[in-house]
């Protein structure tokens, strides 16, 4: 026998006894590699097959021929696996996420990634979420009306600042999307855009009813600092740490919304020596949205310096405080409290399995 | 007859609601004012939560089904009565928890099945898709892909063979474009995972390991190339088309199955006449009442012919594609004519 025909019969059987794991592929190549290199002239390389969806890979080991060439060797063994059972994938291959039985494909995850709106929210969460929201929204099959998909579409470009043809076409090519697929995929917004809004409609009544002390609205001062700032009066801290964030601001809130406030960076120096950076916020909120420290604190009262999770120190008082009314502003503030509830309970309760953690 | 849960039954329930039928009640009262009465149950029940039985004596039959519930009550249903039986996704029988050995789970559920069979065969009603047994034997690629071809559906060249010698030659044939799937599609495990083999192009690769072949028979079919598939409803004469664009998904482009729902477009397709009524005709032919059908159509306008799921899925036809297949099943079942878009919205008499 010839060195040549030696090193294909002992490279079929290298090939043959190679495991046919992912996990095993470094072994394998070590393998190869002794045994290459007792046989130098043969310049042995092995090349690894790897599939996606599937643990199984192949193998072929490229020779030299004595005559010039390449000689590529494959050996599958009888190992008693059916062919397609061989070439098979991972049933959720190419999906990320399965939540109650919907699945998330990769591509839909990183479509999802560009378009995730919550900042109080992991990706992790807010992909589950999304599907939850799905999986309630399928049975709606009444048709959109071009409103809807105008707002939605309008609503999605604004929050990416997407805000002319040609930044919004850009923003589609990089996520892969033609004109078809953008609309299915702004339609697939809008549909759950439509069922979270009738649940928060659903929803309001009963949640104002039950907790009306979270929807009182509430204008109010506070100080972070990461040293602790005091006070005596709310106008100590309205006028003294800055300069810039007073009562002036307070006329910036329009009646009845929740919103408008003024947060400034105060520089250290003068009195505010060895306090740091810190931001003096006057606001208008819900109660419940309000810094802990300051929910339920009569007005008129300063509060702190208490620490927070942050570690940041926090002084405050409430100026004024209205009692919770059902217009309309306050009905959407309820449904909102009550949908975040309503899907944390869906959330908890879920199935939710990521298939490549 | 389905498991809890089963959202295609919830909306073809909703329907036959909404023509008057009511749920039968706990106690298998019905109520004064008629109407058709519907009872949900899953053979999953049975025998654990249910029993059922089949007497002839004195020249009598009796066929009666007992529901068992949580609270010591239930109904007794008087089979003979049935008169129209829908197998959604029924659980299969299931044994009582308190038998624990599995090779005697197993028995009774063998026992169960067979005896569900004959009383099923009794009935003195319409069944859709068909018994159980209507279903295993149309949903046979091998038959009913001869049958599509009898009755002039255009097909792929199509092998069905556990011989490794075909393999080469069938990827010779397609000009090494070539596709394998399954006969009967099962998942299975490997290193305990549970995968899958959908629609599979076969490389060079795969021709490699053919000697693996002799341990399955699988399906070649030359690659077709295609404009949209589709899938096509048949409910007893009605039929429903739904067009799948998946030439945007890299994931779904050789098999929809992966369902990649933001760059696969959806959406109701008229059929021409002819293939719609043969369609209507395949099913019936292969003794069931409804189906669903796969097609690829090509660039050229052709409509090829790929395969008949016996109870396939068609909640994502009436979802995604807007056709109103639960109101046709609720129609059918009562025996009423079915509400919905003229035929020739996507839709097909």
């Amino acid at each position: 026998m010839t060195d040549f025909a030696e090193a294909l019969e002992s490279g079929v059987e290298l090939l043959r006894a190679l495991p046919r794991r992912r996990a095993a592929v470094a072994g394998a190549r070590r393998a190869a590699a002794d045994w290459a290199a007792r046989r130098p002239w043969l310049r042995a390389q092995l090349v690894v097959d790897e599939r996606p969806g599937t643990p199984v890979v192949d193998y072929d080991l490229l020779l030299d021929h004595p005559d010039g060439g390449t000689v590529a060797l494959t050996a599958p063994s009888e190992d008693g696996v059916p062919w397609l059972v061989d070439h098979s994938t991972h049933w959720a291959a190419g999906h990320l996420v399965s939540v109650d039985g919907v699945h998330v494909s990769v591509p839909q995850a990183l479509t999802m990634l560009r378009s995730l709106s919550r900042r109080d929210a992991s990706p992790y969460e807010e992909i589950v979420d999304q599907c939850l929201i799905a999986a309630a929204a399928e049975d709606d099959t009444e048709p959109l009306t071009a409103e809807e998909l105008q707002a939605t579409a309008d609503e999605f470009r604004r929050g990416r600042g997407l805000r002319d043809r040609a930044s919004t076409l850009a923003w589609m090519a990089a996520a892969g999307l033609s004109g078809d697929r953008f609309d299915a995929y702004i339609a697939g917004i809008a549909r759950r855009r439509r069922f979270r809004r009738a649940k928060e409609a659903e929803l309001a009544p009963a949640r104002l009813a039950a907790r009306p002390e979270d929807f009182a609205r509430v204008r109010a001062v506070w100080v972070a600092a990461p040293e602790p700032v005091t006070a005596t009066s709310p106008a100590e801290l309205l006028s003294a740490p800055t300069g810039t964030a007073g009562p002036g601001a307070d006329a910036a809130a329009p009646a009845g919304a929740a919103g408008p406030e003024v947060d400034a960076a105060a520089p250290a120096g003068g009195s505010l020596d060895g306090l740091g950076d810190l931001v003096v916020t006057v606001a208008t909120r819900w109660e419940a949205e309000l810094p802990e420290p300051l929910r339920g604190a009569p007005p008129g009262r300063v509060v702190g310096p208490v620490r927070g999770d942050d570690g940041l120190f926090l002084t405050g008082a409430v100026l004024a405080r209205t009692p919770a009314a059902a217009d309309a502003g306050t009905l959407a503030a309820a449904g909102r409290a009550a949908f975040s509830q309503w899907l944390a309970e869906r959330r908890a309760a879920a199935t939710v399995e990521w298939h490549w953690t | 007859m389905s498991k809890r849960g089963d959202g295609a039954a919830e909306r073809v329930l909703g329907g036959l609601l909404r023509r008057g039928a009511h749920l039968l009640d706990p106690h298998g009262e019905e109520p004064p004012d008629g109407g058709v009465p519907v009872l949900w149950w899953d053979n999953g029940e049975y025998p654990a939560r249910s029993r059922i039985t089949a007497s002839f004596a004195g020249g009598r039959r009796r066929l009666l089904l007992h529901i068992d519930r949580p609270d010591g009550e239930g109904p007794t249903v008087d089979l003979s009565r049935v008169t129209a039986v829908w197998r959604s996704r029924p659980s299969g029988p299931q044994a009582h928890p308190a038998v624990t050995d599995p090779t005697q789970r197993a028995h009774a559920e063998l026992q169960a099945e067979v005896m569900l069979d004959g009383v099923g065969s009794l009935l003195p009603a319409r069944w859709l898709p068909g018994t159980r047994a209507d279903e295993l034997r149309a949903h046979n690629k091998v038959l009913h892909l001869a049958r599509a071809v009898d009755l002039g559906f255009t097909v792929p060249d199509t092998t069905y063979t556990n011989d490794p010698d075909e393999l080469a030659a069938a990827y010779a044939a397609a000009s090494g474009r070539l596709v394998a799937k399954q006969i009967a599609a099962e998942r299975f495990r490997i290193d305990g995972a549970p995968h899958r083999a959908y629609t599979t192009v076969v490389t060079r690769r795969h021709l490699t390991s053919r000697h693996r072949l002799r341990h399955e028979p699988v399906i070649l079919q030359p690659y077709v190339d295609k404009a949209v598939e589709l899938r096509v409803i048949v409910v007893g004469e009605r039929v429903f088309a739904a067009e799948i664009d998946a030439s945007g998904s890299t994931a779904a482009r050789d098999d929809w199955r992966h369902y990649d729902n933001d760059r696969v477009r959806y959406g109701p397709h008229e059929l021409p006449a002819d293939v719609a009524r043969r369609c209507a005709r395949l099913v019936a032919d292969v003794g069931l009442t409804y189906a669903a059908l796969d097609f690829i159509v090509t660039p050229a306008g052709e409509y090829v012919f790929l395969e008949l799921n016996s109870n396939g899925a068609w909640g994502f036809v009436e979802l995604w594609a807007g056709l109103p297949v639960s109101d046709a099943i609720a129609a059918w079942l009562i025996g009423t004519p079915a509400e919905g878009p003229a035929p020739t919205d996507g839709v097909n008499p």
